[in-house]
């Protein structure tokens, strides 16, 4: 089960995932980067405080949209990613191209100084 | 007298022994002959005693002898024809009616060419002459007899014609009745007295029992019924025609024999008569109901032809025109068609088997029908509500009243039949009742053919996965290349019935391994085929002897063309030197290693950095990687494993964990691979409650080093 919120603020856009992504989902997420790049946006935050779970199907999501935030030159964020899943991150490696902060405010900071 | 019945009887004893052996054609042929003979020996017994009447001498012959040759020419005869009859039995009804009225004229015709000699003879002194009187009178009875036995058994045919148990034992106790009646004038010399009443009551009630045993009848078409009535109108005159002509006989004579107060040939009079006359009158009673048996009969069949399966290489279309004709038919239509919805959202409604009407008044019924109730309804919606049929009258100059059909297979319409008729109300329950029965019928031919085409395409479906399946075992190794050093044993197994797991070795030379464990983004039959694709790269790029950092970095060169957008591999590639006890590795993105040291006592997970295959589709792959290099010793463990065990879920929804792993490994250090390989998967199944994990495909490789 997966919920996702877009959230604009005044200089970026928020995506908060809630639940777990797997196969099944993964296009929601899939729809809603590509939302987000079609309308502009050039400052992308993710909240993944209540992220459970992310399966490779979810993580292959994120991937295949590297190569776009790099071309267009936006700023992507992951926050709030628990121990387990960020241990994900981790080890498939994808910490390496992906920005992962702890907190929010972090995040933030990060797009300030961006 | 005992001497002349006794000697009649073993003459028939004997000629019945040898009737059994003769075929046949023979048979009938010997009937006749016997028949024949009996009638000419019945003949001249009696032509001498009427000679000795006449010339008054007594007693040369008794009567007995006449009773006893006459029984056996019944006897003869009708044993004759019940072969006969037997014989033919493909015959149908008509002809055995008209063989039946045939004889009935070949009788009437001989008595009138008697009556025309002796009208011929006038006055003459011949035609007073009692001995040719008599022998005419032969002729008459003759004639007569054969008549009535031959129509008789004709009539044996039609009662027996749907044989039921009752029907047949009351033939068969008739047969004994006429039987005994032969047999009767023996014992009762005089006529007319009780017995003789009795038994022809008796003779008559049960003649009309068995009479009315008509179920032939309605099968008789339309111009049989009107041909068997006039056989049967021909076989009443003659019955009666010849029986007039017996009692004529009777009166008239002095010197004479009277064969005819036989209560078997009366019986038979009666018998045939009384058929006769209730066939008859039931035919011509059933005359003008006889287009509706005709009518259930043809609905009877088209039922059996649309309930017959569609056979391979036909199609929906020849049951839906079947179905029409029958509809069509049974309601005896004026004019109708037969819609049919398109399958595609694109395409506009078929109509087909269009009957008796041309486009132009069909579009007309059509636009009329829409705007009348209550078609207007139905048809802005017509797979709203399940309507079987909708009728109704239309104000249209040409056709009254319309019954719209729809038709169904897999609670999907798929069109609706138009029938039309010039008169009002033209539609009775009976008509829409066969009609929703066709379709019915129709519906489950059509969904029968349907279902049994998806279930070959499933059966497809299921061959090309067993395929697949056969695909990814191959994926695996058959055999785990190792040498004295060192002890390896391998489990894998896949959530579908195809998985994404990969694990292989491969031996450079007699110290020199390569091992690789892969993990592939999803699950099924995708996975499977980009985790063959990998292990082609592996067995290209192996044979290279490159460092597992170079290595890598080519593997993802390569794969990096063949992966999906959104897919990714995860691995690790070793290579093990069992001389120098070296073993280098990189990790791309794989769980990492867990290794167990005998020097620290415990087991830890080899953290290089790194980073899974196909992510990053460019030169800047390498740097993303991380060499590690080990120096083992005699006892030391690697285990090599996919997410599938760590992420195994038990019943409260956490995980198996990297912890549990390492525990385990601590615990079962001392064992062999083999053993420690068994046990962790023990623990894991364990843990998960049950002895397979759903989710996710899951593999494991243990090495223990020996020296």
């Amino acid at each position: 089960m997966l919920s996702i919120n877009k959230t604009a603020k005044e200089n970026h856009l928020t995506i908060s995932l809630k639940g777990e992504v797997d196969a099944s989902n993964s296009v929601e997420l899939d729809e809603v980067i590509q939302e987000a790049l079609d309308a502009k946006s050039k400052y992308i935050l993710v909240d993944g405080n209540e992220l459970e779970y992310i399966s490779s199907a979810g993580l292959g999501v994120f991937m295949s949209y590297l190569e776009d935030f790099q071309e267009n030159q936006i700023t992507f964020i992951i926050y709030g990613l628990n121990e387990k899943v960020m241990n994900v991150f981790h080890i498939l490696g994808l910490d390496q191209l992906i920005t992962i902060k702890s907190t929010k405010e972090e995040a933030e900071k990060s797009l300030d100084e961006a | 007298m005992i001497v002349t019945d006794g000697f009649w009887y073993s003459i028939f004893i004997i000629v019945r022994f040898y009737m059994v052996k003769l075929p046949q054609i023979q048979r009938g042929k010997i009937y006749i002959l016997l028949a024949t003979l009996s009638w000419l020996a019945l003949l001249l017994v009696n032509l001498i005693r009427i000679f000795g009447e006449v010339n008054q001498m007594e007693g040369l012959i008794s009567k007995e002898i006449t009773w006893i040759l006459e029984i056996l020419f019944f006897i003869w005869l009708y044993i004759f024809f019940n072969d006969a009859i037997n014989k033919n039995e493909n015959r149908n009804f008509i002809d055995f009616i008209w063989r039946a009225a045939s004889t009935g004229l070949m009788a009437t015709g001989t008595s009138f060419l008697i009556i025309f000699f002796y009208y011929l003879l006038d006055d003459s002194r011949l035609s007073k002459d009692p001995l040719l009187k008599n022998f005419f009178y032969h002729v008459n009875f003759a004639v007569a007899s054969i008549f009535l036995i031959s129509t008789a058994l004709s009539w044996k045919y039609l009662i027996l014609y749907q044989r039921s148990k009752a029907i047949v034992q009351q033939w068969q106790a008739y047969e004994v009745i006429l039987l005994i009646s032969m047999f009767f004038v023996l014992i009762y010399q005089e006529s007319f007295n009780y017995g003789f009443m009795f038994g022809l009551i008796f003779l008559i009630i049960y003649g009309v029992i068995l009479s009315i045993n008509l179920k032939w009848i309605p099968y008789l078409t339309f111009k049989e019924k009107w041909k068997s009535i006039l056989f049967l109108v021909i076989i009443i005159s003659c019955t009666v025609f010849l029986f007039l002509r017996l009692v004529a006989y009777s009166q008239q004579n002095i010197h004479f024999v009277n064969l005819s107060e036989n209560l078997f040939l009366l019986g038979l009079f009666v018998f045939v008569l009384i058929y006769a006359v209730f066939s008859s009158l039931v035919t011509l009673f059933n005359l003008p109901t006889s287009s509706v048996f005709e009518q259930k009969l043809t609905e009877a069949i088209s039922f059996q032809k649309l309930s017959q399966s569609i056979k391979p290489g036909e199609n929906e279309e020849q049951v839906l025109d079947i179905l029409m004709d029958s509809c069509m038919s049974a309601a005896y239509v004026d004019a109708g068609w037969l819609e049919i919805f398109p399958t595609e959202p694109e395409e506009s409604s078929k109509i087909h088997l269009q009957k008796f009407i041309s486009n132009s008044e069909r579009q007309e019924i059509m636009e009329l029908l829409k705007k009348t109730a209550p078609f207007s309804a139905y048809l802005s919606n017509p797979s709203i509500e399940r309507t079987e049929y909708l009728y109704g009258q239309i104000p249209h100059e040409v056709y009254k009243s319309v019954l719209i059909v729809s038709v169904w297979a897999n609670k999907n319409i798929l069109g609706n039949i138009f029938l039309l008729k010039e008169v009002k109300s033209g539609f009775n329950n009976e008509m829409i009742n066969i009609i929703s029965t066709f379709t019915g019928q129709t519906s489950i031919s059509i969904e029968n053919y349907r279902l049994l085409n998806e279930a070959i395409k499933n059966e497809r479906y299921k061959e090309e996965l067993e395929i697949a399946q056969r695909v990814q075992r191959s994926l695996l190794p058959s055999e785990l290349h190792h040498n004295n050093c060192f002890e390896i044993d391998g489990f894998s197994a896949a959530a579908d019935e195809v998985g994404g797991d990969y694990y292989e070795t491969y031996q450079f030379d007699k110290e020199n391994f390569a091992l690789i464990i892969g993990d592939v983004s999803g699950k099924g039959t995708s996975a499977a085929f980009n985790m063959s694709q990998m292990k082609g790269v592996f067995h290209s790029l192996v044979q290279l002897n490159l460092q597992p950092k170079n290595f890598l970095t080519k593997a993802n060169n390569a794969l990096s063309r063949c992966l999906e957008k959104n897919n990714f591999i995860t691995t690790t590639y070793y290579t093990i030197n069992t001389l120098s006890k070296q073993i280098n590795f990189a990790r791309a993105g794989h769980c990492p290693t867990l290794y167990y040291s005998v020097e620290n006592g415990c087991s830890r997970f080899l953290n290089i950095k790194g980073m899974g295959l196909g992510i990053v589709r460019n030169n800047g792959f390498e740097q993303y990687l991380e060499e590690g290099q080990l120096q083992y010793q005699p006892g030391d463990i690697m285990v090599m494993y996919t997410d599938g065990i760590v992420e195994a879920k038990n019943n409260e929804n956490s995980e198996f964990g990297y912890d549990n792993l390492k525990q385990l490994l601590d615990r079962f250090s001392a064992l062999s691979a083999v053993e420690i390989r068994k046990k962790i998967i023990e623990e894991v199944y364990d843990f998960v409650g049950r002895e397979s994990l759903p989710d996710d495909d899951y593999s494991i490789l243990v090495i223990k080093f020996k020296a």
